[in-house]
């Protein structure tokens, strides 16, 4: 951050950042982290519940599965989506035939950040539903609360701390992702994309505003779960 | 009334129990740790699943493996757990975990608080409470539920005694005021003896005996029942009527008393049971007394005494001593042998009226 302000004057933020369009790519990647949250949110919190409680048929396959999309290099994964959901394939015809595509459009965006933002919030559920004791489910279920009950009125809360911040290093993964969004959404434009073009296309002092904004727009949920969840911790402390 | 008559498949073992408590009947389950007692608690909660099982709580059955196969589930069994660590949700006040179960009722809270001397604490989140104060909310939580059975295993080892004694104390009131049938888990004796009406016995998975708590202690259905009791001792011993009925010596020393340390007097007094001499291998103070360790014979037995044993040598009377045959069952319990030995006063010739009748 120091050195993004060191090299960067208020000048230069104004004049990059003020123009027709500028500001296009900041729009593209807040919409399309959002709908990634989103999707992580209903998708993938299920996903982590099961994990955590072993609901899961063959757990060591789904891990192994996490982990390895988790280590492969993001431009890996961008190619290997192109086989998945490209024109060619069954979803990418199936796609078509809804009129939608999943390759070079907001949708393939969606699709790319989901990827590589989804085994770090599976991972970070996973450990945060972990951490909830089960006894304390079983507990209230004696109580006579149903488990979708004692799912949103003990799971969910004692999860929620270890929840948010699962989805806010998500949040910085979908609004960084960059690989994967190369191969398979080079349009529309998100911020890292942005960054890019400029960098190629005009240098570096021009690619600074785009990455102090991407700064800007990434930091501060992050910095928001990790404020809340201490203050949820306080709470419980009394 | 809660009936429970089940098997449940352990890694080790197979539990079996049979078991009736009454409403408002208190009855504790005592053994070792791994002796199956929780597993009959979480079959009765519906936690684990038993493999062959009828469970009944007020006519309803909340377990059947006969079929038509039953298995409510367990928010609806109406069945309250109460746990060493009481569970209390950590994210909500007192006021919330006490009015957590939708049927808890708001108007019965403050006058409940007020019994659990728990009033000021409504506000309060549970992790600035005592441990005392964790498990009168969880016990408060539970009865504001309206449970129909109360379940506690060993809820309150962590505690120190005094605490201890007072919860229970508190738990059989309640239990008592609300009527209903209450099960409690311990290893503890002394906390078992003061919450139950009835002890069951229970060991590797089998009940080996029932009863009143004293009834159990000074009659155990066998040795091991004894020993889990508390006894620390076996002597051999001519079993009562031996001498009389020329049973022989053979039988006689597969005979053994069970020797309790708190049912043992200094002296000889031959008409209050078994009297033993021996030698004080250690003394050590107990208590408001002493506890030695004396070996009769072959045997060695650890009895509490008033004052330290004078000497090496101890002559001490075993009250009422339960003999065990050869198969470690119960012969006679020490109280019929007393009355056997009041109808027979001046016969010098009964096993336990020898000055040592140990073999």
């Amino acid at each position: 951050m120091i050195t993004l302000f060191v090299h960067l004057s208020p000048g230069d933020i104004w004049s990059a950042l003020t123009g027709a369009g500028d500001l296009d790519p900041l729009v593209t990647s807040l919409e399309a982290g959002g709908v990634t949250l989103a999707v992580l949110a209903l998708l993938c919190t299920p996903l982590a519940w099961m994990l955590a409680r072993g609901r899961l048929p063959f757990p060591r396959v789904w891990e192994a599965g996490l982990l390895m999309s988790l280590l492969l290099p993001p431009l890996v994964i961008g190619l290997l989506l192109v086989f998945m959901v490209g024109p060619y394939t069954p979803i990418g015809e199936v796609l078509a035939w809804i009129h939608q595509s999943a390759t070079n459009t907001f949708l393939a965006l969606v699709i790319a950040e989901v990827y590589e933002s989804a085994p770090y919030y599976v991972l970070g559920a996973t450990a945060a539903f972990a951490g909830v004791d089960t006894r304390l489910e079983q507990q209230a279920g004696l109580l006579g609360d149903r488990p979708r009950g004692v799912f949103r009125r003990v799971t969910l809360p004692l999860a929620a701390p270890g929840l948010a911040m699962a989805m806010a290093v998500a949040w910085a993964r979908a609004m960084g992702a960059f690989g994967a969004v190369v191969i398979i959404a080079y349009h529309p434009f998100g911020i890292p994309l942005q960054i890019f073009t400029t960098l190629d296309e005009t240098g570096l002092p021009s690619a600074l505003p785009y990455a102090l904004l991407l700064l800007v727009v990434a930091l501060p949920l992050p910095m928001a779960a990790y404020i809340w969840s201490a203050r949820a911790e306080r709470r419980r402390r009394g | 009334m809660l009936s429970v008559d089940a098997e449940v498949d352990r890694r080790d073992f197979t539990v079996r129990v049979a078991l009736e408590v009454a409403d408002g009947e208190r009855v504790a389950l005592f053994g070792p740790s791994g002796a199956g007692k929780t597993t009959v608690l979480e079959a009765v909660a519906g936690l684990v699943r038993p493999r062959r099982a009828l469970i009944e709580l007020n006519g309803r059955v909340l377990t059947s493996t006969a079929p038509p196969a039953v298995d409510v589930v367990p928010w609806k069994r109406r069945v309250g757990l109460v746990r060493q660590d009481p569970g209390l949700f950590p994210h909500l006040s007192v006021r919330a975990n006490l009015l957590y179960a939708r049927s808890a009722r708001a108007d019965e809270l403050d006058a409940l608080a007020a019994e659990l001397d728990i009033a000021g604490l409504l506000s309060a989140m549970p992790a600035r409470l005592s441990g005392g104060q964790r498990h009168r909310v969880a016990l408060g939580r539970l009865l504001l539920a309206h449970c129909d059975a109360l379940l506690l295993d060993e809820p309150f080892a962590s505690l120190d005694a005094a605490l201890r004694r007072s919860l229970t104390a508190l738990v059989h009131d309640l239990s008592s005021e609300r009527s209903v049938p209450s099960v409690l888990v311990t290893h503890q004796l002394a906390d078992a003896q003061a919450f139950a009406d009835r002890l069951a016995v229970i060991d590797g998975g089998c009940v080996l005996q029932v009863g009143a708590p004293d009834e159990v202690v000074r009659r155990p259905a066998s040795r091991r029942v004894a020993e889990l009791v508390g006894y620390l001792g076996f002597v051999q011993a001519v079993p009562p009527g031996a001498d009389d009925g020329g049973s022989g010596t053979a039988a006689g020393a597969a005979t053994v008393v069970g020797v309790h340390p708190d049912r043992v007097v200094a002296g000889t007094h031959p008409d209050r049971g078994l009297v033993v001499t021996g030698t004080v291998t250690a003394a050590r103070p107990s208590g408001a007394g002493w506890e030695a360790d004396v070996l009769a014979g072959d045997a060695a037995f650890t009895c509490r005494l008033p004052d330290r044993p004078a000497g090496v040598e101890v002559a001490v009377t075993v009250l009422d001593p339960p003999y065990f045959g050869p198969d470690g069952t119960l012969l006679v319990s020490g109280s019929a042998y007393s009355r056997s030995l009041q109808g027979k006063r001046g016969d010098r010739g009964a096993c336990g009226r020898k000055p040592l009748s140990v073999l």
